[in-house]
């Protein structure tokens, strides 16, 4: 079958089947990277341990799921250029060049638009979080308070209203509580990955940071700045217990409740 | 063919070869293991094979540990001896005795002149069981702790008095008359562990913890358990 | 005294030849360096014999005397001081020290020709990075296994910090070094840099740091990591001077280099080269050293005050005699961030030159690229307390921070939509350079977007300091930075040696580094998702599968970077000589023949357009037509109808 066509007719009709093999990839990528951004993530950071950690990991997947269309606009353009325009063999002297755009006003505006808008999207995200983060001990009962003290290479405990100082973490569950830290030396960073809260142990000053854990189990207390020798070894246990057994332990070290 | 094969084969292989030298060159050697004493004829319960003896000392100087009579780079450092590296059976009783030489002054975390993880919680010094030093007068600590392995969590930390720093030299010896430390603990399964001194006894260093607390061979090293 | 008579004061009887400078060369730098260290160390063990800062006072002075030994060894200030003296340089002289009929030796001389300078610093570069890839290779075997025990905490720690630094001087030179120096007087049309000597300075200064650099490990290591924080650096052995040393004379060089590009950019530029005529790359090398004008300076006096805590008993660090900690951290930062653009924004716009080439369009929207350029550079130096969130450093500017610091994706994005559109319906020739456009497209993206994680503070208080964030910055630098670097080695090669770079070895390479490069980071990035922290010798057993994943990519990257040394080596020596325009590119640089001659141009170029005139009818020689009156007239009637 042969029909009699314009230049400008195949121009349009390339154009549009561009357009949908383009639409396609993307799609193709983006739901690749939202089902990526929704299991992964997740699945790797493993199961919260704190309403801390639960926000990090809502944010964390929030911001992948927003972030596969962008990378999808990428990956698919690229993917598709060299489906499409990819030269065979070398260039020579003579063949013709590709079409001189040197801009296109609209793309370019479409293209700042949503990335700014994504930008602010991001922001105002990240600052509710920030600010859930901060208030997270300020509700419910009264925080449990713990002096977390660094030094080279290990951490201790002190719970100042028990009277009791340990190398190891216990933590009751559901409790709000409020580590003081501070270190003796140089500086050491106070991380609970499991709840995702860290800050700095620095010399002759005191930090601090919270969270709630809710969630019953051993976990880890690691060193997250390069703090000399045996930076690696300053690591202990954090274990989160019921209410009872906290007592319990507390008692067994001598403390009161 | 294989004619154009041979030169990035080669390169690669000279490469490689660099970067094993150079990983031959910065291999981490460790001195010997102290020699422990293990007694099987007693076993000291039902669950456990041996009592194992280690005897250690601690000198305000390099002459007398694993680095040799002039004291190696670094003659002046406090240093454990005979040497810093430790193996012991599995599931079994150690005893470590520490001969101190050491002077010493306040520690800066009270925490650590207190016996944790020890058999009863006690040492005994001189003979007398203690559960803690003056923190105002210590020499140093032995404070074993776990690297961030998958094996049973294991903490150990006795402190060691300090000699007073009128006490006379002994008669034969380059030091005053050694206090003598004594603790016990159960080793569980197998594995990799550390340990170091937590009073800051690095001096000249910021926080007292660089130099020979920082240096491998000296105030800190390794306990293997197998 | 007639004007004849003033003239013929020279040549100097003395030295018909030029004396002593023409003897002078890398051998006579090294012997004056370690006559004049040794004389620093016994100096210094008189001044401060049994003092607490002995060992640090001994390392500083016998640094010092070496830098300044050899430097004066190699001839570095031969000019200043014939000046000083009255017997300026004569032509022959100035001559001798462009290289001019030399060979070879030229490259072991304190020579001015900006070309020979290039190549120096892309040898140097070379060389860097196989320093610092070994060193990777190391502490990726160390980490094969949760307990390996290959290295010890102590040979690990220091490997780390060695690894970073000499990475991150070499990613900071990679483009400007080699390529601001070889390629940019060309691109600009001229015939050398504003102030040859200067350059060469900038290049030795480089190679004075090296040793020092390096004795750090023979000193008792760097226990700190390369940003050096304090106070553990304020606690380590005297290989923390030789940290110390190294940076400041770093600073120097930067400050040097900066100073002559940034003259020669805005000054030399062609007859005829408006700014809207000027490369993109000439902007971005532009752009590059001057955000490291300011910057480094930073980094400079950090180092300062951490010699005078180190060496003369100062507390600017030492909390107990009223020192602070997070000053060194805001210093180092307010040089740390800056530099991640100082090194990527150079690397990008050489691929958007060459992706111009290779797609055969011209640029994409040129003005968005320079003004994307020109806001980074403007807002990377608000951000840098974003590596501090979690320092517990004026917490209530946690938010501002992370304003700044998600504004800097926009025109992030806006570098992004150039290098897309330039592809966009191209005739994409997939060369060597060009796969590196596609790699960076790709490495770039993941950076961008882990970065933006860590912008976020709620998450950044998670996954600072943990591998995650190694991964992320590996991706920046790495993915983006130094596949950019690749890309104009490929691009550029045939000018500088005159021969092709072999395709085949180039091919296999890439493939190598960039498969083994986005192994080994994705599953640095799972490892620091499950919570292992940087910087550890060892680490839990369930971060074992990620580590060892790394490890084995790590190994598939450093073969790959041994084959691409391979190719560049042999087709340096023998490879295929190269035509003058390989590419048919339109910049300046090609319009030179191979083997380039001394002042690169007979005679200076004059520019009617831009370089990016693919697929367009060139502007006619001649004048334009000269608009028709009524024309004109009509657009000058206010409110006429359109």
């Amino acid at each position: 079958m042969s029909v009699e066509t314009t230049p400008a007719d195949r121009q349009g009709r390339s154009r549009s089947e561009e357009l949908k093999t383009l639409t396609i990839l993307w799609a193709i990528f983006t739901v690749l990277g939202v089902i990526f951004a929704l299991i992964v993530p997740h699945h790797l950071m493993g199961p919260s341990a704190s309403n801390t950690m639960t926000e990090v990991e809502r944010t964390f997947t929030m911001f992948s799921v927003a972030s596969a269309p962008v990378a999808a606009v990428v990956w698919a353009l690229a993917v598709y250029s060299l489906m499409r325009w990819r030269r065979r063999g070398a260039w020579k002297e003579g063949d013709p060049d590709g079409p001189p755009l040197r801009g296109h006003g609209m793309t370019s505006g479409i293209w700042i638009f949503l990335s700014s808008a994504l930008c602010l999207f991001l922001l105002i995200w990240g600052l509710a979080a920030l600010s859930k983060v901060d208030s997270a001990a300020a509700s419910g009962a009264t925080p449990l308070e713990i002096d977390v003290t660094g030094q080279q290479w290990v951490w201790t405990f002190s719970y100042p209203s028990q009277g009791v100082e340990s190398d190891q973490l216990v933590l009751p569950v559901n409790r709000p509580v409020v580590f003081k830290v501070t270190s003796d030396d140089v500086i050491h960073s106070f991380w609970l990955p499991e709840m995702g809260i860290k800050v700095d142990a620095n010399p002759g000053v005191t930090t601090s940071t919270s969270t709630v854990p809710d969630r019953l189990g051993l976990y880890h207390v690691r060193c997250a700045e390069l703090c000399g020798l045996l930076h690696a070894d300053m690591e202990t246990n954090a274990r989160v217990v019921t209410s009872d057994d906290f007592d319990t332990w507390i008692a067994g070290q001598g403390g009161h409740a | 063919m294989g004619k154009k094969l041979i030169g990035p084969i080669v390169t690669v292989l000279l490469g490689g070869a660099f970067v094993t030298v150079l990983g031959l060159l910065l291999h981490q050697s460790l001195s010997p293991a102290v020699a422990a004493r293990v007694t099987a004829a007693t076993p000291p319960s039902a669950t456990e094979q041996h009592h194992v003896y280690v005897h250690l000392d601690t000198y305000p100087d390099s002459m007398a540990g694993e680095h040799g009579k002039d004291g190696g780079a670094e003659p002046d450092w406090v240093s454990y001896g005979p040497g810093t590296n430790i193996n012991v059976p599995a599931h079994s009783l150690v005893t470590i005795t520490i001969s101190q030489y050491d002077g010493g002054e306040a520690i800066t975390n009270p925490w650590f002149a207190k016996v944790h993880g020890t058999v009863g919680g006690t040492e005994t010094v001189d003979g007398k069981p203690v559960t803690q030093i003056d923190p105002e007068a210590v020499g140093h600590t032995w404070t074993l702790h776990a690297a961030p392995t998958a094996q049973d969590p294991l903490f150990v930390s006795a402190p060691l008095p300090a000699v007073p720093d009128d006490a006379p030299i002994a008669a034969g010896s380059d030091y005053p008359k050694p206090i003598e430390v004594t603790f016990s603990f159960h080793t569980k399964g197998p594995g990799k562990y550390i340990w170091n001194c937590e009073f800051p006894c690095g001096d000249g260093y910021y926080a007292k913890f660089g130099g020979p607390m920082s240096t491998r061979g000296y105030m800190s090293g390794t306990f293997t358990v197998s | 005294m007639t004007t004849a008579d003033i003239y013929k004061t020279d040549p100097s009887p003395v030295a018909p030849h030029g004396g002593i400078m023409r003897r002078l060369n890398v051998g006579t730098g090294i012997i004056a360096g370690i006559v004049l260290a040794v004389v620093a160390n016994v100096l210094a063990k008189k001044l401060a014999d049994g003092h607490t800062h002995e060992p640090d006072v001994r390392a500083v002075f016998t640094m010092f005397g070496w830098a300044v030994g050899f430097l004066l060894g190699m001839g570095a200030f031969t000019g200043p001081f014939r000046w000083l003296v009255g017997r300026d340089l004569t032509h022959a002289d100035e001559l001798f020290l462009a290289g001019k009929d030399q060979g070879v030796g030229r490259y072991f001389r304190f020579t001015t020709d900006h070309k020979v300078v290039g190549i120096q610093y892309l040898v140097l570069v070379m060389v860097m990075l196989g320093a610092g890839g070994s060193m990777a290779m190391l502490i990726r075997t160390d980490l094969i296994s949760p307990n390996s025990g290959f290295l010890g905490p102590q040979t690990y720690n220091s490997l780390v910090g060695l690894h970073g630094l000499t990475m991150i001087l070499a990613t900071i030179i990679m483009v400007t070094g080699p390529f601001g120096n070889f390629v940019v007087p060309l691109m600009i049309g001229a015939r050398d840099m504003a102030f040859p000597r200067l350059n060469a300075l900038s290049f030795w200064l480089l190679v004075a740091m090296l040793p020092i650099l390096y004795s750090a490990a023979f000193l008792g290591g760097i226990p700190m990591g390369w940003v050096g924080y304090t106070p553990i650096a304020d606690q380590g052995p005297p290989g923390v001077d030789a940290y110390m040393m190294a940076i400041l004379v770093f600073a120097v060089s930067t400050a040097v280099a900066g100073m002559n590009i940034t003259t020669t950019i805005v000054t030399m530029r062609a007859r005829g080269m408006t700014w809207t005529r000027t490369p993109i790359f000439v902007y971005g090398v532009l752009a590059s050293v001057v955000l490291a004008l300011p910057a480094f300076p930073f980094f400079m006096a950090a180092e300062l005050l951490l010699f005078v805590d180190r060496v003369m008993g100062g507390g600017f660090y030492v909390p107990n005699r009223g020192g602070q900690p997070w000053l060194y951290q805001n210093l180092f930062w307010l040089m740390g961030h800056p530099e991640v653009y100082v090194i990527l924004i150079p690397a990008v716009t050489a691929l958007m030159e060459l992706t111009a080439v290779f797609a055969r369009k011209p640029l994409f929207s040129f003005r968005i690229a320079v003004l994307s350029i020109i806001a980074i550079v403007g807002l990377s130096a608000t951000v840098w307390a974003h590596h501090m969130f979690a320092s517990g450093w004026a917490p209530d500017l946690n938010g501002p921070f992370m304003l700044t610091t998600e504004m800097i994706s926009i025109p992030t994005g806006g570098l992004f939509l150039v290098i897309l559109g330039t592809i966009w319906r191209g005739r994409i020739w997939t060369a060597f350079p060009m796969m590196c456009t596609y790699a960076m497209l790709w490495n770039f993206i993941i950076g961008g977007i882990t970065g933006i994680y860590l912008s976020d503070v709620p998450l950044d208080y998670q996954l600072h300091g943990s591998m995650f964030v190694t991964a992320h910055f590996h991706y920046t630098l790495m993915g983006a930075g130094l596949t950019g670097a690749m890309g104009a080695l490929g691009y550029w090669f045939p000018k500088m040696t005159g021969r092709m770079l072999g395709n085949t070895p180039a091919f296999v390479s890439f493939w190598l580094v960039q498969i083994g490069f986005n192994v080994t980071f994705l599953g640095m990035f799972m490892v620091g998702l499950q919570g292992q922290p940087r910087r550890v010798v060892h680490y839990d057993a369930s971060f074992h599968t990620g580590n060892t994943i790394s490890t084995l990519g790590a190994y598939c990257i450093g073969i790959g970077m041994l084959v691409l040394l391979y190719d560049v080596i042999s087709s340096w020596r023998h490879g295929d000589l190269a035509p003058m325009n390989p590419w048919g590119a339109k910049t300046l640089e090609w319009t030179v023949p191979n083997p380039i001659p001394l002042e690169n141009f007979a005679v200076l170029p004059v520019v009617t357009e831009d370089a990016y005139g693919y697929g367009e009818e060139p502007v006619p020689e001649s004048e334009p037509e000269p608009v028709p009156a009524s024309a004109g007239a009509e657009a000058d009637v206010p409110g006429a109808p359109a």
